[in-house]
Order: C-alpha cells, then structure tokens, then sequence
C-alpha cells in the first residue's frame, strides 16, 4: 500500500499570468485522481473573489479555496478546468496563500500519518510582504510539508529562461520563494517548463513488497541428522510484471444508439458515460453430447455437475471428500539440493557455464530474517562463500504446505552503493524435466549431409569475409546510452525503460477523461525510447553496416514464389526415387478417388500436362467434397472439407489458376446458403470463414481478379447477416 | 471465477503456439505401426547377469508405445495416438462401422484406434504390453506375408478419417525387416505409391529400426524409398539434415532395446510447433533476415479440472458455454458490441474495440537489435519469465542462415549479447529483450540435447523492479567464509550443472498418477517418488563434518560480534535423543548458549514435544502452536483445534 497524500495545489490565476500557464496543474492533480488516499485541495491565488477560512483578515483577499482536500473525481476535474482561468486582477498575495493552504492540510490531516504537500504555481509579481515568513517556515518544518514552487517565467538557465529588465520587485520575490521553498523538507523549486518536462517521465508506482515465503533456508534434514543447518529467511519480489490497468466490458445502454452518444456529449459538456454504459454478464452453460438430441448436445444443470479431472478422453470424477486427493503432500521450506558452478570455462577447460535462458520466472531475494543478526550473519557466509567460488546453489522451495514444490536457482548477490553494502540471495526457477521440449536442430557452423559427411562451406554457412563483417560490425554497435540526466548508464538501461503498454494506456485514460471527443494519441515518444537503435550509433556503424550487408549477399523472396520451390525440393524419397514414374504407371489414378482425395488432387495436378487436366481435376474435387458435406452427420466431416478446401486453395495458387477455386467457392456458398447440401449447414461456412479459405484475392496471387474487399464481401456477406437473424 | 478464466484467456493469447498461415488445426496424431512376425516376436534375454530378464522386440515397441500414451496424456491432452499391428494373423478394422466394410486390410490389427485416448484403452494396451495371455492370442504372426502396400493405406485411411487437417500427422513405424518385399517388383511399387499418398497427404513416416542380432538394419533396401526428408506440412522448420533414420538403429540385447528405443522415441514425442514465424530480425536499418521462434521451455501445469457430468452410464466432461449479455436488457450480446472501459475518477472511461486495439499496436512483428553489450551487462536478477528460441528461416530472406550463424558465432565468441525490442506477433506488447547465443549441447550418446541458437530473454521495465527490501546486514568475516566454502564445495551436483531432465515435476507427475489409478480403478500408488527432495542421508555423510564446523565458528563469531546482548542458539537443529543414544544426555543438557536463530525453535521444539508425549498439546497456546507448526513448514492458518491436530499430526509422521 502506498502512503496516504495530501496535496494542496495553489495556481495563481492573476490577469498577468495569462492562460498557458494554467494546464500544467490540472494535468499534475489529474495523476494523482484514480487513488482514494492521494487526496487533493485546489487554492486559487489572485482571485476575483475571496472565500477562505482566514478571509476575515484582509491580508487573505483575493485567495479563494476551490476545493477542499478530499479524493478527486472526474467532475472536480471538469470544474477546475473551468474555474481555473484568468481573472481581472492582480491583487493577492502569495505568502497569505501559502498560510491557508497550511491551514487546510493542518485541519484535514490533524496529526495522522500523510505525505503532506504544498504546490504553489505561479509569475512571482505582485506583492509580497516577508513579515512572518521565518514563522511560515519552521511550521513547514514542523509539520513536515514540502513545498514546491513552479514558476513561471522564473529564470532557468537548462531551459534558456532569462528575463531581461526583470522587474526588480519579481527578483526579489523569486529570492523569497526560492529560500521558503528551499527551506520546506524536500523542498522544490523550479520552473513550470521543467514541470512540464517532468510530466513527460512516466511516473513509476512504488509498491512495497510483502514476504512470499518466510521460514528456513536448510541443508539437509533437521528431523534425521545433527549436521543439518536451518537458517532463518524470508522471501521478496526482485522482479514482477506491473500489470497495465485492466479494462472491465460494457455496451452501450439499449435505446442510446452509437451516433447519438457523440453528439449528446458534445452538446451537454458531460463527458461522463456512465448514464450511456451498461455493464456486460457473463453467464455459462453446460452441455453435453447427446447422439439422440438435436444437434447433438443437450443443456445440463451446473447443480447436477461434479468436479473432476481429464484423463485423456476419459472424465474422471473426484467426489468432495477427496477433493484434494491429487494433491501432493508438501510442507514449506528452502531445501538446498546441491551447488553448480557458473563459469566452468577456465576449470574444465570446456565452455560449460550456467545457461541463462534457463530462468522461467520472475526473480525474488532471499533475505534474513528481520531484526536477527545471526540469520543474518549466517546467510552472508553463505552468499559470500558463493561468491568467492563462483557457484550457484540449487533448492526446492516450497512456499506454504501443499503448494506445489518448485526448483530454484540461489545466485549470490551483493550491491554495494556509497559504502553500503546490500547482500542478497536471488531466487529464481528452474525447468522441471516436463518443461524442457527436445525439438533438434541443426548445427549452425557446420553442414552434416545426408551421407552424414561434415562440410564447412556452404550457401548457409557464412564465409570468412562475412564472418569479419558481422564481427566489425557488432563491435560498432556496442551500446553507449545516457540515462534523462546525461549520466552514461553502465549495463542495461532497465531503469530508463518504461513498459509501453502500461503507460500508454494509462495516459490514454487520462486523456480521454478530459478530451472524450479526441482519438486516441499515438504512445509517448519516451515509451518508445528503445524501439530504434540510436541515431548516432547508426550513423557511426553504418560503413560497417554497408560492408556486412554486401558480404552477407541476403536477398528477398517474392511473396508469390515462396511455397512452391519448397515442394519441388522435397519431393523425392530419401533415395531419390522417382516415384512420379511409378505413378504414371498406375492406370486407376485418372479418376480422384473420395477416400483417397487429396493426394490424388495434388499428383494429379503435378502430372497435369494441360490446364484441361487441371479444370477436371477441380471439377473432381467439387464433387467430393459436396458429397461429403452432404452425407456429413452434423459437423462429422467438416474438417475434412476444410482440409480439402485448404489443399486446393493452396495448390491452386501455386499453380496459378485462382479462378478455378474462386468459382468453387462461390458456388459451394451458394448450396449452402441455399440449403442444398443437407439442410443448414452455416456452421461450415463459419469455419471456412475462420480457415481464411474464402476467395484468392489479388495480393495472394496476381492472377486473381479479385479486390480484398470483394474477397472480404464474399466471406461476410449476406450469409453472415443471415446466419444472425436465424 | 468468470473473471479470471477470462483473465487467463488473455494471458494465454500470447503464449499459444499457433500457425496464424495455415487452415489446419495445431494438432498432433501418432499412429504406432508395430510389426509382428516371428523375430519381432522373439524374446531376447539380457546380457546382463545382474539385470536378468527378456524383451521381445514386439513387446518393447508396444511398451514404448504405452509409455508415450501416457506421456502424451500428461504433455498433450488433445493429441492423438493409435496402434496399428501388422503381419498378424487375424485382421481388425473399423468391423462395427459399415461404411469402410469394403475395404479390407488383410493381416493389420488396429488395435488402438487413432484417437486422444481413454483410460480404458491405456488399460488394454498396458495388458497386451505386459500380459502373456492377451498378448498370446493377439500377437500371432500370419505364415502369409503382409503387404507394405496396404499397411501403409490402411494408416492412410486412418489418418484421413480421424485426424483430418492436423497440422501434424506421423507413422510411426517398428520394424526389424529392412525388406519386406525382396525382389518383387510389383509389391515393392506398390508400397513406394501409397508411400507417396502419404507424404502427400502430410503423413511423415519415422522409422524406428530395429538390428536383428545376426543382421544390421539397412535402410537403403526398401525403406529410403519410402522415406521423404521432411513433411510438407512443416515445410517452414529447416530440415534436419541429419536423417535420424541413420543414426539410431536399436540393437542389442532386450533390455538396452527397450532403453534406445525408449530414447528415440522420446526424443521425437512432439512435434515441432513455431511459436511465431518468419518474423524479420533486423540486424541494422534496412538490413533484415527471417527466423522462427519456439517454446523450448515452457512450465508444464497439470490441466485444470473440469465438470464432469454424473447422469448418465460414464461420467462425461460437460462443456462451458459462456454468454455475454447486457446488464440492463439481459440481451446476449456480440463481442463487436462490447466496449472496454477503465476506472478512472470514479467513472468508467470507455474506448471502443478498434481504439483498444490501436492502443496496443506497436508496430508490426520485429525482433530489432538496437546495440551490443557485453553479456556480462546481464544482471542475474534481471527475468520476468520463460525465453524464447529462435532459430533462421530462408523462407523470407534467403542467406538467413548465414547471416545468423555469423551473428551467433560472434556473439559465442566474444560473449556478447543484442539489445533487441521485441514483438512476437501482431498486436503483442513489445518487450526489451536480451538476445544471447546458446551453443548445441550433446548428451554422451551424441543426441542432441539443447539446439544451437539464439534466445531472447525479456527483460524487466522499470515498472517491475522492486526495490531492495529492509534488510539486517552483517557482512560474515572471512574465517567464517571460509568454513562455508567448505561445505558448499562438498555438495556438487554431477557435473556441476544443473541436468532439468533430471528432475520430473512431482506434483505434476502424482496428480496424474492418482488420476490414473482412479480412472483405471486401480490402487492407490502409495508414496510418491519425489525426485526434488535432497539426498540427506549423502548431504550427512559427505558435509557434516564441515557443516559443525562451520557452525562453531558462527557461533564464536556472533558472540564476538554481538556479545552478550545475543541470544543463544545454534543453527544446528537439536537431534532427538532416541536417534543417536550415545549423544542423549547431550541432547537433553539445558543448551549452554542460546541465541536467536531460529527464534528459538528448538526451545519450542522440546516444550511442544513433551506436551505430546503427555497428550497436552492442546494446552498450548496459540501462537506456540503457530509458531511450532510454521518452522516445520505447516501452515498456521485456522481454528486452534486444527493446528492441534497438525501438531499431533506432524509427531505421528515422525514416530
């Protein structure tokens, strides 16, 4: 849980000040609006009007409290928008403004536990009286209030803001609120540009971690043997994905039809769409099969269901009392198993070191114990032998009684920052035998043929002048970055990089929630910092970068040629056979056999020596696949047409001929939308749909005489309208 | 629970394995083709005097087969298998269906039809593994020999009719007759068509050769011509230009018969599925090759449990079926329709779908390399979850392959690593990544166990790294350092390395042992074998000495550090006296020293331990009890008379 705010924010809206300057603030309070306990008070400063709790005294003229500390809602937000403009004086002082806003933290967080905050916003003209103002610091003090002072036109010599002929009164007043400012705990002071800037850094929530596992750290076990050693620790998240705020579903509310919700808005200056929204359900069903029930599937009752497992194909029931009977019985623990060296190139003399892409989760540390100084003790011997030798240790970490036990990795971890040493164990898992999956692959710096003789040079393997390329070339590209203060980062720069996502949308949300009309923005340039390589890298890399690519010698595949040379290579059995020969021999195979279709489809089109062929192979094919869907037992052979289609779909395109099957196509949804193929048999059309078998449109193959849009048309329309009414 | 099944849904969207290029279904069906003749059925007796025992060929192809079907349950829940044997003397084949009547296939068996099987067929296929019997009148090879020709149809008509447009599709075939057909032409043709049925239909045919003890198999007798180098169907994975065909001829006694071919089935259990393809990697401004990404490592979690319908003769999985409606009409309604919407002031803050989708668009599918570092720069701490692998394709660019190895080669070399911005596929969040080289690792068999490539790992933002916690730091003096150096360097794993293959899931592999037992009615299976505990008996005996060493100088060197303001207690845990009688009196002395360890659990140990031999645990008070149940890793959740019987519990285990 974050600390709870309070934050009174002071904007002077004097004549002089102009409407610009204005924005910034709501945009800050607009931040800090989604949290219940970051509450904010809003203080307008060279007012028209006056209404604060002190106005009786005339040093409080001109200083109106719009709002009172509380949470911020969307509608506090509208009205701040509006009343935070320019008014017709210049009247007012800032110091008095100052006082109240004291004043209102004082009385809203009496003597609780807040992050208490002053932010003034304002030119620095006008009148300023000093008496007092040692009392207004040491009640700061006291009270531990930060204050910080946005100034606009303030001098800035990092944002090249320099009056000229500053009016001496505003000099001064500067130097009077730099030293309040300054003076105030964590005081800030600076320009409303560096303000602005500082918008643009996402902000990062702080979440303080709870432990995840507290209890022994242990070798060997402490029941049995006198030798086990059990060391007190506890567990916290190192890494953890910040999740971006999850969205909840809604539709619009019956009769508020799509374009009249814009215009209402517009038109009504509230922007709020909960009057137009109305949440979505979500209800679940339960059905089975049911050879003798329409359709195959009948309803059930939830209450008639009993929890169970698949075994395959077969349901296996778990009655209540044994609910937990698949379980495995585990208590918690850290249960070191044995260690591994990480780096065992220069001992073994062998390139064997810890596999890195081992991690699968997240990473935690492993602490001691709080407040026990010999856990502690204990468990930095223990990192510190680690480290020394360079190993890591492996354990079975088993978080809670009966949670599943995990394998970890404990690497040693010490930090050490401006004489403070921080020691750690890092935790992460490691795969289980189920986890790892054997797919093989072929060498990468060697070529083995089908002889099994190793061949070094070949079309994939590089050459030696492309092997020197990419190694100049990945020497000029070693990163160099500079963190926002122009510091160069050493390692990676995880800290100067933001999730996307997560700040994306949350500015969106902020957007939209005081511009609902506008569309949606394009994401922060910030957010995307890393998207590109840097500018100057390319530009210092980029002869490397010429010669690599012309040593590399990487061309382009047409999109219409992939595919088909594929085939022609494979087409032979590992013996070179010419099986084609044979097939020739073969008399039956003019006619395509039902059960045997798509291969004959495919070796028919192959032998085809005239497009002739090709048409009555197709016209075959048409025949089959009709027959198929018609004597089809509701969705029975559905897949199979699928796979049909597909085939001919793909055949077809290598062999130029899309009209063929786009002819096949139109007319199959015709039957279908006709009936005629065995009553309703939409649902096939659906899946055709989802298959992407609809028509082979131009940017398939350039042959095609279709558009995208008439393809599209084809596999939406009519029929999908159809099927919804129905 | 709606909601987080939704939840789920989304989360999984990123991490499916799907072909978005391709109409068929993301599925894997392996048909067993066993022969069955003579020699096949022959047992072969161990070689071994101290292992004694036989295995037929036949039956350790079936108890391979066996063995995957229930890997497969476990791995791939919507996969199928089949087993068809053939060269026996009675035929079977879809008798009840009248439909395929006509077509007859003389001399194959199918016993186990293609299909995600069920309970009761694992039970048939282990009996006829392991059942004389059964196996006795089944298992009869045909004096007439059988042809190729329609075996391999007879898969063909299996695979077209069950499996229809998997994405994957493979024969199995185990043999020890490396010509079945000799010389005669005709037969020989016959078999190398319906062969070129299959690879056109999609169906790879991997053979499993088995050496006869007087004859190597030779595959260039018949099988190469029936043999294609790879599926059409995968056209996009680079051919493995190895033919395992080549390498891995079983031979041998039974037992290491069983064994290798155990392995090489094994090791071909899945089928390789990309996890994305033929995303451009960008190697610089307008200088871009193509690869694939798989999974290689991936948690494997038990299936979720399901409900099971109860009224009628078997159970049966009734299936979800969820409707969305409006709140304010209870109309169902399109997912078009649905807007999302965040809370934000206390009001929701709505985008349409096209706009939520433009919100979470960056850019198109792309793996940039936007600068090197050192591979060092890569912090330990700094993972969110699994890597992906990727590996070249020539399917976009050709030379990909090259250029890749270069990369790889070089970044091996010098042990440097990429800093890529990575997007999977359309619309997935783009991630920081760090890009290494993995080398190919060979296991002592020369199979390979990890694949040469490149793996991206996805690196933290800044928004997910958490800041160091509070924390008690006493930095160990070097003398005791030292002592624990001592006990670490006694306790290597083999080799040094960590082995995953090694240690099997436990709770995953118990859940689906019970599940087992309860669908095929068997007994419980007793105690789980848990090959994650440690070895505590060898931890004794090999670091013992060093661990009491270790342990004295801890506690010289806190009550040096900490005097005498320091409690007490030793690490070490106090042995009950009954284990080591000699040492008893040991035991049971007041501890000199005492010292805040363990929050001094061993105290709490006797206290709690003495009012269960009195019968008095509940006499405790609660936080004892929770305390006590806590550093014996028991939860310390509910009523006291719980955690009394966990206490009591926790001695009966023990005694």
């Amino acid at each position: 849980m974050a600390d709870k705010e309070a934050t009174v924010y002071i904007v002077d809206v004097a004549r002089s000040m102009g409407s610009t300057a204005m924005a910034a603030p709501s945009r800050t309070s607009n931040g800090q609006c989604s949290r219940k306990t970051a509450t904010v008070g809003v203080v307008a400063l060279r007012s028209d009007d006056t209404s604060n709790e002190l106005q009786e005294d005339s040093n409080f003229s001109n200083i109106s409290v719009l709002a009172n500390l509380g949470q911020v809602l969307m509608p506090d937000i509208r009205r701040f928008r509006d009343l935070i403009k320019p008014s017709q004086t210049n009247r007012g002082d800032a110091i008095s403004s100052i006082v109240v806003a004291i004043q209102m933290i004082s009385k809203y967080c009496k003597k609780l536990k807040y992050k208490r905050e002053i932010v003034l916003v304002t030119n620095g003209n006008g009148l300023m009286p000093t008496d007092g103002i040692d009392e207004i610091k040491s009640k700061l003090q006291d009270d531990g209030i930060k204050l910080t002072i946005l100034g606009a036109d303030f001098d800035d010599a990092d944002y090249g803001v320099k009056e000229e002929d500053k009016d001496p009164r505003k000099a001064e007043n500067e130097l009077v609120l730099r030293d309040l400012a300054e003076g105030s705990p964590n005081g800030a002071y600076g320009t409303l540009e560096q303000a602005v800037a500082e918008l643009e850094i996402p902000r990062i929530k702080v979440t303080k971690s709870m432990p995840s596992y507290k209890g022994f750290l242990q070798l060997g076990d402490a029941s049995k043997y006198e030798t086990a050693f059990r060391i007190p620790v506890e567990r916290y998240f190192r890494t953890y994905v910040a999740k971006p705020p999850s969205a909840s579903s809604f539709v619009l509310r019956s009769g508020a039809a799509p374009g009249q919700e814009e215009g209402d808005l517009a038109q009504s200056q509230v922007p709020g769409e909960g009057n137009t929204l109305t949440s979505v359900r979500t209800s679940r069903t339960y059905q089975i099969t049911d050879e003798s029930a329409l359709g195959g599937k009948v309803d059930v009752e939830r209450d008639d269901l009993a929890k169970g497992y698949e075994y395959g194909r077969t349901a296996v029931h778990i009655s209540q009392e044994d609910e937990n009977v698949t379980t495995l019985e585990t208590f918690a623990g850290l249960e070191l198993i044995g260690f591994i060296i990480n780096d065992q190139t220069l001992e073994a003399n062998l390139p064997v070191q810890y596999s890195r892409y081992l991690h699968m989760s997240n990473t935690n540390f492993i602490i001691p114990q709080k407040a026990n100084d010999k856990a502690a003790l204990a468990l930095s011997s223990f990192i510190r032998a680690l480290h020394e030798l360079d190993y890591y240790a492996v354990a079975r970490l088993v978080t809670k009684e009966t949670r599943p036990p995990m394998i970890v990795l404990l690497a040693p971890c010490i930090e050490k920052e401006d004489d403070e040493v921080y020691e750690s164990l890092i935790e992460v898992q490691l795969p289980f035998a189920e986890d790892v999956r054997s797919y093989r692959f072929p060498p990468l710096d060697k070529v083995v043929t089908v002889s099994g003789k190793i061949v070094t040079e070949h079309r994939n393997l590089p050459s030696d002048s492309l092997q020197e390329a990419m190694s100049n070339y990945v020497d000029s590209m070693e990163l160099d970055l500079k963190d926002d203060d122009n510091n160069p980062i050493d390692g990676l720069p995880i800290e100067e990089s933001y999730s996307p996502l997560l700040h994306r949308l949350e500015s969106a949300v902020r957007w939209r929630a005081v511009h609902p009309n506008d569309p949606v923005l394009e994401p922060a340039e910030r957010l995307t910092r890393f998207a590109h390589p840097d500018e100057d890298i390319v530009k210092k890399s980029q002869s490397y970068l010429d010669a690599l690519k012309s040593a590399a010698d990487v061309k382009k595949v047409p999109p219409k040629t992939k595919g088909r040379k594929r085939q022609r290579e494979t087409e032979k059995p590992l013996s070179g056979l010419d099986v084609d020969a044979l097939l020739n021999l073969e008399p039956k195979r003019a006619r395509i056999s039902p059960e045997n279709a798509v291969p004959e489809f495919k070796q028919m089109l192959s032998r085809a020596e005239s497009v002739e062929t090709i048409h009555d192979a197709v016209k075959q094919m048409a025949v089959i696949i009709e027959a198929q869907v018609k004597h089809s037992l509701g969705d029975a052979n559905y897949e199979r047409v699928v796979e049909s289609l597909g085939t001919m779909r793909e055949e077809l395109v290598d062999y130029e001929e899309p009209a063929l099957y786009n002819d096949l196509v139109r007319q199959l949804k015709e039957k279908i939308l006709n009936e005629e193929l065995g009553g309703d048999r939409l649902e096939l059309w659906w899946l055709v749909r989802k298959s992407k078998l609809g028509l082979i449109d131009q940017n398939v193959s350039e042959r095609s005489e279709v558009s995208e849009e008439e393809a599209k048309e084809v596999s939406l329309n009519p029929i999908w309208s159809v099927a919804k009414n129905s | 629970m709606a909601d987080d099944s939704y939840a789920r849904e989304e989360e999984g969207f990123e991490e499916e394995e799907l072909d978005e290029t391709s109409f068929r279904s993301v599925k894997d069906a392996v048909l067993f083709a066993i022969d069955v003749s003579s020699s096949m059925l022959k047992p072969r007796p161990s070689a071994d005097p101290k292992k004694p025992g036989e295995e037929s060929p036949a039956s350790a192809a079936l108890k391979c087969a066996y063995h995957l079907m229930q890997q497969r349950i476990i791995s791939n829940p919507h996969d199928m298998i089949g087993v068809l044997l053939y060269g026996t003397q009675s035929s079977k084949f879809y008798d009840e269906d009248g439909e395929s009547a006509d077509l007859s296939y003389p001399h194959c068996y199918l016993f186990t039809d293609l299909d995600i099987p069920s309970a009761q067929q694992v039970k048939e296929l282990r009996s006829l593994a392991e059942d004389e019997a059964v196996a006795r009148d089944i298992l009869k090879p045909s004096d007439e020999r059988v042809s190729m020709a329609n075996v391999l149809f007879c898969a063909n008509q299996i695979f077209t009719s069950k499996a229809p447009n998997f994405l994957s599709r493979r024969l199995f075939i185990v043999s020890d007759d490396d010509n079945p057909h000799g010389d005669n032409k005709s037969l020989r043709s016959a078999a190398t068509v319906r062969a070129r049925d299959l690879y056109d239909l999609g169906v790879t045919i991997e053979l499993f050769p088995i050496s006869r003890p007087d004859h190597e198999f030779d595959t260039s007798k018949f099988y190469d011509d029936i043999i294609y180098k790879t599926s059409p169907s995968d056209g996009e994975a680079p051919a493995y230009l190895q033919p395992d065909t080549n390498t891995s001829t079983a031979q041998g006694d039974g037992i290491s018969l069983l064994n290798s071919l155990l392995s090489s089935i094994n090791s071909r259990s899945v089928p390789r599925r990309s996890l994305f393809s033929n995303v451009p990697l960008e190697l610089g401004p307008n200088f871009k090759i193509s690869v694939n990404g798989y999974l290689l490592l991936k948690r494997q979690e038990p299936a979720r449990s399901c409900y099971v319908w109860l009224g009628g003769e078997t159970p049966q999985i009734a299936k979800g079926v969820t409707t969305q409606m409006a709140d304010d009409t209870a109309q169902a309604v399109e997912k078009s329709e649905i807007r999302k919407a965040y809370k934000f002031g206390g009001e929701q803050i709505s985008f349409t779908t096209e706009e939520q989708q433009a919100l979470r668009n960056f850019g198109d599918p792309v793996i940039r390399i936007i600068g090197f570092k050192p591979l060092s720069a890569l912090p330990i701490w700094a993972n969110v979850k699994h890597p992906s692998f990727i590996y070249p394709s020539e399917e976009d660019y050709i030379g990909s392959t090259r250029v890749f190895s270069a990369l790889h080669q070089k970044l091996l070399k010098d042990e440097k690593m990429a800093l890529v911005w990575f997007i999977p596929r359309k619309n997935s969040t783009p991630t920081l990544s760090a890009m290494i080289a993995g080398g190919e690792k060979i296991d002592e068999n020369g199979v390979q166990k990890v694949p040469p490539g490149m793996w991206i790992i996805p690196l933290p933002y800044a928004d997910d790294v958490r800041q160091n916690p509070e924390s008690t730091m006493n930095v160990a003096p070097e003398p005791l350092i030292d002592t624990m150096r001592a006990v670490i360097q006694q306790l290597q794993l083999p080799k040094a390395v960590y082995d995953p293959t090694k240690y099997p899931n436990p709770s995953l592999q118990w859940h689906y042992r019970i599940l087992q037992a309860l669908a095929l009615d068997e007994d419980h299976p007793g105690t789980p074998d848990d090959k994650t505990k440690p070895r505590y008996r060898q931890i004794d005996k090999r670091a013992g000495d060093y661990v009491l060493a270790w342990s004295e100088e801890l506690d010289a060197q806190s009550a040096k550090m900490f005097g005498g303001t320091a409690a007490t207690k030793s690490t070490l845990v106090k042995r009950g006296p009954k284990e080591n009688p000699e040492n008893a009196d040991n035991a049971r002395d007041p501890p000199a020293k005492r010292m805040k360890v363990e929050g001094g659990a061993s105290d709490l140990d006797d206290e709690v331990k003495r009012n269960f031999e009195k019968g008095t645990v509940s006499k405790l008070t609660m936080p004892i009890l929770k305390e006590f149940l806590t550093s014996h890793g028991r939860s310390p959740v509910g009523k006291k008379a719980d955690l009394v019987d966990r206490v009591e519990q926790y001695f009966e285990q023990k005694s």
